[in-house]
């Protein structure tokens, strides 16, 4: 036999020694387990000091070393045993450990809050009948703005308001995108109503990054085209998204506003804490729009719904500066459980 | 926009309390943004949306209010007495490109005493933060913000040729605003020239040379029209936005023209004298846009989803200013002429929105009903969420980093395309403008960053978009990477984990597809040697590269101040997301004991594991239960150079009966055999 088929052996027989002793409860067992490795006759311990004769004479030396080792092993493991079990019989105090030591650490990862806050806002508008659908950052500007009845001169297209690339297609430069809403063109435009969808992710804006904004951030948008469709959908929608995002039975407010793609308009807020809240846009899908991606608007109407997700977070978990989101610190990300 | 209390109260008499004003405006479309008391007056900052300018004076708030707390709307005269010569006698006018400037018109008043204007003006112009300067210029600052049209008021002895030419700037035409700062023009911006140089930046600001000083006697009054565009261009690239500028960009009440140099006229008759010359010298034609919009009586309920009597909003559109139009209207569609200052308004839903925003939002119900509907996740969510739990698991946080980088990132290169990366103007923060190729430098800087700090670990992952140069739209794959403390073989781990929780054979073994094998690789930002692609085969599909792994170059380890080793992976969530989540029907454990066997194998150093394990697999003709690895090691000494010895455990079972020892022996036998014929291997004793 070789060396190293050898020392192979005896490790094997220290592990089952170790798992065989810490296994020990009773006399028995250990009576059991002293024989199995340790006895004077047929022990393990005794089969493998015989396989140390067949070691060739050079490698003798070392093979004895790690026969030696392991003996010492076992026997130390059998007193440990025996010191147990004796110490259990006379008093189980002896055998009681500290319970408030710390356990054996397991590190567990987190999810950005960003994640965990867009994941929500997709399980309970799936809960409702939205599906997620997902589509490019970088846009044509038929997507990100005729289709959305944003015309060429429109101060929304200018340069300075938007990132736009080196690349073109046709004349027409390609740029990231400044809403979400380019996806729900894209779906509109391969799918015939009814629908409802949820679309969200990365959108891109040139903003000074201060506590408040930041030049990339998230958002989630809601679209439904049904026929029939009212305003009244649209809030009952929201309230029941706030107070299921919420909690409680959560009341909706409308303000107009003004957004190109939706007619009307508003800005939703909600009830939290005692206090309206904004959350984001709303409106009616705009008629142009709906000719634009070839429904008519005479047969089907819908609404759309947008929210900033950095600022739902933010609000939801006291981030007092978004740049945060942003910075990657293990020290925040792990305070989200 | 800034509105004063004392200033509208000349318009609308409201007796609610400021709370309340500001409520019903926010509630009605000009959201609240701040109050504040000014002496004796109460300045209230709303937010304008860019479809109302006409809410960008005094008269388009007040109108608001009038209707709202339905009070009437006092618009003051405009008729200032005319003596004296011709306008049109006085000054010339000329537009050489009707596209920028569509109408200009020119007021002349002689005679004026330029000083200081009477405390009411005074303080109405502090109260919505405008300085006073003189009474002149004070009174058209005044008359903007009353009713939202822009005037210039010129020194007309400065006025040279006694001409006024409305062109685009001459490319590097040199300009002195009354800021005394020098501006280079370009064609694409209009000015307000005289018979020899630009007077005036139209709608942006006046020159210097020709402002009004205590010297002027005699006022030329400009009130004209400006494309937005051309207005925007040059208050954007000089950055020089005024609140003229702002005005134009958003174009105001065409009517607006006429009454604000009037009533510009008679104040300035009224405070600092003069005579107001006959007429008015103009050019151009006045843009208007006269509409007539069809509302069927019963859309705004089939909109708003709430019933509001007819009569009601009769009553809220005349209010606003449009009239009813009997003619061609029936029982179920009416007809109404729009008012000159709501350019906004040109369809039936732009009706229902005036309607639904003056009656209320509030009245919508909240308890309207849609139908049930089922919905799936769709298979990338699913493997987003399969593939972070497991990398949550294993201790990696997820980070989110810029979808754009600076050069330094850039150029480290990419696991996925040697073609330069697309590029975005302006940056998305100082120096990030090229669009990334792949997440690993940036999550490498986000490790750099947590060791820096002394964050507990740095292992992150991310999942997003990358960008790569397309035939058309550029190509995003979604990739899931991640950057984590160890050698090679922890990173493969991960990835092994994450793909066996897809439903994909990740051991690199024989077995059912899909499956995943390695194949070494040299990629930039990867050590050479330490590298390698993940492929996946799926049953009728050749195989794909999926990913890579490997541990980062030394060079990038120096870079971003880490300490190695640290090993990364970057996996096409894209592809994956493309594998079925079949229901495979299970294999129904053994109820039959194990036999454990250790082979210690010679093999060539170049011989893979994948090639001596696929070997063994093979082998055992469906009885292997188990497979791993004990150990490698070498020794030139008694193994030879070149050699290394492979110590492999194995498991043997049979579904249907205990192993016999002689059943045993042939399959550890046909083991070596298959072992040495394909990979060369030797048994070592």
């Amino acid at each position: 036999m070789d060396l190293e088929s050898f020392v192979l052996e005896v490790t094997r027989l220290r592990d089952e020694a170790e798992a065989a002793f810490r296994d020990v409860r009773d006399a028995a067992s250990l009576e059991e387990a002293r024989i199995a490795f340790a006895g004077a006759k047929s022990g393990r311990l005794k089969a493998v000091q015989k396989l140390l004769g067949g070691v060739g004479s050079t490698d003798r030396p070392q093979a004895g070393r790690a026969f030696n080792e392991v003996k010492q092993a076992i026997s130390a493991l059998l007193e440990a045993a025996q010191d147990r079990l004796a110490a259990a019989t006379a008093s189980p105090e002896a055998a009681a450990i500290d319970v408030t030591l710390p356990g054996r650490p397991l590190r567990l990862g987190r999810l950005h809050p960003i994640t965990r806050t867009i994941r929500e806002v997709q399980g309970i508008m799936a809960r409702l009948g939205f599906e997620c659908v997902d589509g490019p950052e970088v846009e044509d500007q038929w997507h990100n703005f005729e289709a959305l009845a944003i015309p060429p001169e429109h101060p929304a297209r200018d340069p300075l308001d938007n990132f736009y690339l080196d690349v073109a297609r046709g004349a027409d430069p390609l740029l990231l995108r400044s809403q979400t809403s380019t996806v729900q063109i894209r779906v509109m435009e391969a799918t015939k109503p009814p629908l409802r969808i949820v679309s969200l992710g990365r959108v891109y804006r040139p903003d000074t990054a201060d506590a408040t904004h930041y030049p990339m951030f998230h958002q989630v948008e809601g679209l439904l085209v049904e026929k029939g469709t009212t305003m009244a959908h649209l809030k009952s929608v929201l309230r029941l998204f706030a107070s299921s995002f919420l909690g409680g039975d959560v009341h909706v407010r409308f303000r107009p506003s003004f957004f190109p793609f939706t007619e009307p308009s508003v800005e939703v807020d909600m009830e939290w804490g005692g206090r309206w809240i904004e959350m984001g846009g709303a409106g009616m899908v705009d008629p142009a729009v709906l000719e634009a991606v070839g429904y008519n608007p005479d047969e089907v109407s819908g609404f759309a719904f947008g929210l900033g997700v950095e600022r739902i977070a933010a609000r939801r978990y006291g981030v007092a500066d978004i740049r945060d989101f942003y910075r990657n610190d293990v020290r925040f990300l792990e305070q989200f459980g | 926009m800034i509105v004063s209390t004392n200033w509208l109260s000349e318009y609308v008499r409201v007796t609610a309390p400021v709370e309340q004003v500001v409520e019903r405006l926010a509630l009605s479309g000009l959201n609240h943004e701040s109050t504040s008391t000014v002496g004796d007056d109460t300045a209230i900052e709303i937010e304008v949306t860019s479809n109302r300018p006409d809410c960008l004076g005094h008269i388009g708030v007040a109108r608001e209010l009038s209707v709202l707390f339905q009070r009437p709307l006092l618009i003051p005269n405009a008729r200032p007495l005319e003596a004296g010569g011709q306008a049109g006698e006085s000054v010339a006018v000329e537009i050489a490109d009707r596209g920028m400037c569509p109408f200009y018109s020119a007021r002349v008043i002689r005679g004026v005493r330029v000083g200081k204007s009477p405390s009411w003006l005074v303080s109405r112009l502090a109260t919505v933060g405008i300085a006073s300067v003189n009474n002149i210029v004070d009174i058209t600052n005044y008359v903007m913000l009353e009713c939202g049209q822009p005037l210039h008021a010129f020194d007309l002895s400065r006025v040279r040729g006694q001409a006024i030419v409305v062109r685009p700037a001459e490319a590097g035409e040199a300009f002195e605003a009354i800021n005394h700062r020098t501006y280079e023009l370009d064609p694409r911006m209009c000015v307000i020239a005289d018979a020899e140089r630009p007077i005036a930046l139209a709608g942006v600001m006046g020159g210097a040379d020709s402002e009004i000083s205590d010297a002027t006697v005699d006022v030329l009054i400009e009130s004209g029209q400006f494309a937005p565009l051309a207005v925007r261009t040059a208050a954007r690239s000089l950055v020089l936005a005024s609140g003229s500028s702002f005005r134009f960009e958003r174009s105001p009440d065409p009517a607006a023209v006429d009454w604000a140099s009037r009533r510009a006229a008679m104040l300035i008759l009224d405070l600092a004298g003069g005579t107001l010359e006959h007429g008015v010298a103009t050019a151009g034609e006045l843009a208007t846009h006269p509409a007539t919009v069809a509302l069927a009586v019963d859309r705004v309920s089939e909109v708003l989803g709430v019933e509001i009597p007819w009569e009601q909003q009769q009553a809220t559109l005349t209010a606003l200013g449009f009239t009813e139009q009997t003619e061609g209207a029936d029982d179920e569609i009416s007809l109404w002429h729009v008012p000159s200052w709501r350019r906004d308004v040109t369809r039936e839903i732009d009706l229902v929105e005036e309607v639904g925003r003056i009656v209320g939002y509030d009245l919508i119900p909240e308890d309207a009903t849609i139908s049930a509907r089922p919905v799936a996740d769709t298979r990338r969510q699913d493997v987003t969420r399969l593939a972070s739990d497991v990398l949550i698991a294993a201790g990696c946080c997820e980070a989110m980093t810029r979808s754009v980088v600076d050069e330094v990132l850039d150029l480290f290169g990419s696991p996925w395309s040697d073609k330069p990366s697309l590029t975005i103007s302006p940056p998305l923060v100082r120096g990030a403008d090229r669009l990334r190729r792949t997440l690993l430098p940036s999550l490498l800087e986000a490790r750099g960053h947590n060791l820096a700090v002394a964050a507990p670990h740095g292992d992150l992952f991310e999942i997003a978009r990358g960008y790569l140069p397309g035939a058309e739209l550029p190509v995003e794959p979604h990739f899931l990477s991640a950057v984590v403390g160890g050698e090679f073989e922890v990173g493969k781990g991960l990835v092994e984990a994450v793909l066996q929780r897809l439903g994909i054979n990740a051991s690199g073994l024989t077995g059912p597809p899909p499956r995943a094998s390695y194949r070494p690789a040299n990629h930039p930002l990867l050590a050479t040697g330490r590298t390698a692609d993940v492929m996946l085969s799926i049953a009728g599909r050749a195989a794909t590269r999926v990913g890579v792994i490997g541990e980062i170059e030394s060079a990038l380890i120096a870079h971003f101040n880490l300490v190695g080793p640290v090993v990364a992976f970057e996996l096409r969530i894209d592809t994956l997301d493309t594998v079925e989540d079949t229901d495979r029907a299970v294999v129904r454990p053994s109820d039959f004991p194990p036999v454990e066997r250790d082979l210690n194998l010679i093999v060539d150093e170049d011989v893979s594991w994948s090639s001596l394990a696929s070997a063994i697999d093979e082998a055992c003709g469906g009885l292997l239960d188990r497979l791993s690895l004990t150990q490698v090691w070498r020794d030139d000494g008694r193994i030879g150079p070149g050699r290394k010895s492979v110590v492999v455990s194995l498991s043997l079972r049979s579904q249907d009966a205990t192993l016999s020892g002689d059943e045993v022996k042939e399959v550890i036998n046909t083991i070596i055999e298959t072992c040495t014929r394909r990979c060369g291997a030797a048994l070592r004793a």
